[in-house]
């Protein structure tokens, strides 16, 4: 079989395909996958061809701004509940609601300069003193009382752990709407990776609450699809993908041996669409 | 030439617990790490003195990227084969988690290159004391946001958007990496100076950014074709 030929094969395959797991088991049957790194990059646009016509850069803009909104509201919520945070952790949420914050006031000013109206959640008032606080009628934390987020401590580490996992999911899944204007894709990228470091830290002290009895042993980073709480499993569904690129992960050379299932997972963050991630905070919105 | 940390990484095994350090632990510690710096100042007078050519356009990019991952993954090698002072049961388990996905991030650009791929580079951590938590804290904080720096400054000048969906996927996971050091050095510290006030990570070119990692490795490179 000439070099040809596996590229003809893919191409019959990639008709077929509407998945990356069924993408891989199909190409991991045909060929092996170690042979053609770079033949894979075109099936995997078919693979992920949606349907429906990609968001343009603002649209893409506005659902990031949406999430930092949410973000924000919920970080201003939990760092205004007296008795909520402890003194040793105060400072760390305040960082993070600041830099929410900062990320909505810089998102409003680059979508406006593109001549698109920004996006503004339910009940925004812009002759409010803080018209990024939402104060009611946009969000409810708590899931209609399923997370008693802003009166348990470990509940609000736990949703904080969630969200910003999802967030940058979200982040991900607009990555290819934005891929033709390179000034928004590096603004996509470093604003994500601030959110990969708010994740690290409410992961971080969710782990510090107590290791062993959390369901997912938190690490700063997402190993495999374990959630924090098996109510939340959709959020972390995919999260335990070992193919990029259509490179198996965990069947590269380790440290001794192949490099472990769990750190495959963990080397990668997923990505999640839209439609996903807003069906994943819907039930937190009024 | 590599390190060959081997022996060393046998001592972790044979102990009960790789995070007991003993104090007597320690100064077998520190005298391993004065002997690995001999090695590598021995390495660096061997050294051919001939640039490694890295390619053009993607390839030098991706190259770019897989030595910045070999210099990653050689550091928390070494740090996790000669674990500092005051190890506990957690950082032994997260220096481990870490090493392996940096190594498994080192690997996926090697794939990726396939016979593009430069030949693995000799790295220099003479200033790094690998028996002191504050110094590989600091160190490790910051390969993480060189790497974070390097990646989002490199996207935009790819070709292949792939390998842009896949860099994506890295980035956060090096920023999850950075903030965990940093709280360990000082807990809610996790963002201080590497974001902005309009709440965005540091970006940089490439020809800065091996620039400044060349301090930490001997190979050298004909960069004369990499994107900037």
């Amino acid at each position: 079989m000439d070099f040809k030929n596996i590229l003809n094969e893919l191409e019959q395959a990639g008709q077929k395909i509407n998945g990356r797991r069924e993408l891989l088991t199909g190409f991991g049957s045909k060929v092996m996958v170690a042979a053609l790194p770079f033949a894979v990059g075109s099936l995997f646009q078919k693979a992920s061809a949606k349907t429906t016509a990609p968001d343009t850069v603002p649209q893409a803009l506005n659902f990031i701004l949406e999430m930092e909104y949410f973000a924000y509201n919920y970080y201003h919520t939990g760092n205004n509940t007296g008795g909520l945070i402890p003194a040793a952790n105060q400072a760390g949420f305040l960082t993070i609601e600041n830099q929410k914050k900062a990320h909505i006031n810089y998102l409003n000013t680059v979508i406006t300069a593109m001549g698109v109206a920004p996006f503004t959640p339910k009940n925004y008032d812009a002759s409010a003193a803080n018209p990024l606080y939402i104060v009611s009628g946009a969000y409810d934390f708590t899931a209609a009382g399923k997370y008693l987020v802003f009166s348990d401590y470990p509940t609000f580490i736990m949703m904080c752990e969630v969200f910003e996992d999802t967030f940058i999911r979200g982040y991900k899944g607009e990555i290819p709407a934005v891929l033709g204007d390179k000034g928004t894709l590096e603004l996509m990228m470093r604003m994500q990776s601030s959110v990969g470091r708010h994740a690290s830290h409410a992961r971080y002290v969710r782990r510090l609450l107590g290791y062993t009895s959390a369901p997912e042993h938190p690490s700063p980073w997402i190993t495999d699809n374990i959630p924090p709480d098996v109510r939340l499993q959709a959020y972390y569904d995919g999260e335990d993908a070992v193919g990029q690129q259509g490179v198996d992960i965990s069947g590269l050379s380790g440290s001794t041996g192949a490099v472990p299932h769990y750190s495959a997972t963990a080397a990668f963050d997923e990505a999640y669409d839209k439609s996903v991630v807003l069906s994943l905070l819907s039930p937190f919105k009024t | 030439m590599e390190i060959k940390i081997a022996p060393v990484d046998e001592q972790v095994k044979e102990m009960d617990k790789g995070y007991d350090v003993s104090r007597r632990r320690f100064f077998q510690l520190a005298g391993g790490i004065a002997g690995a710096g001999l090695l590598l100042s021995a390495c660096h007078k061997t050294t051919p003195n001939k640039d490694v050519y890295i390619g053009s356009g993607d390839t030098a990019l991706l190259n770019y990227l897989y030595i910045l991952q070999q210099l990653e993954a050689a550091f928390y090698t070494q740090a996790f084969a000669t674990p500092y002072y005051g190890l506990t049961s957690s950082d032994y388990d997260l220096l481990k988690d870490v090493r392996d996905q940096e190594i498994a991030h080192r690997e996926f650009f090697k794939r990726l290159l396939g016979a593009d791929a430069v030949p693995d580079i000799s790295t220099d951590f003479s200033l790094v004391t690998f028996a002191d938590r504050t110094s590989v804290l600091t160190y490790a904080a910051r390969f993480e946001d060189m790497v974070i720096s390097a990646m989002n400054g490199a996207v935009r000048l790819f070709t292949n958007t792939d390998h842009v969906l896949s860099i994506s996927k890295m980035i956060t996971v090096e920023a999850r990496h950075s903030a965990y050091f940093r709280n360990q050095i000082s807990l809610n510290d996790f963002s201080n100076g590497v974001v902005d006030t309009n709440g965005l990570g540091q970006s940089a070119t490439p020809a800065s950014i091996l620039t400044e990692a060349q301090t930490f490795i001997h190979t050298t490179f004909d960069k004369t074709q990499l994107p900037n």
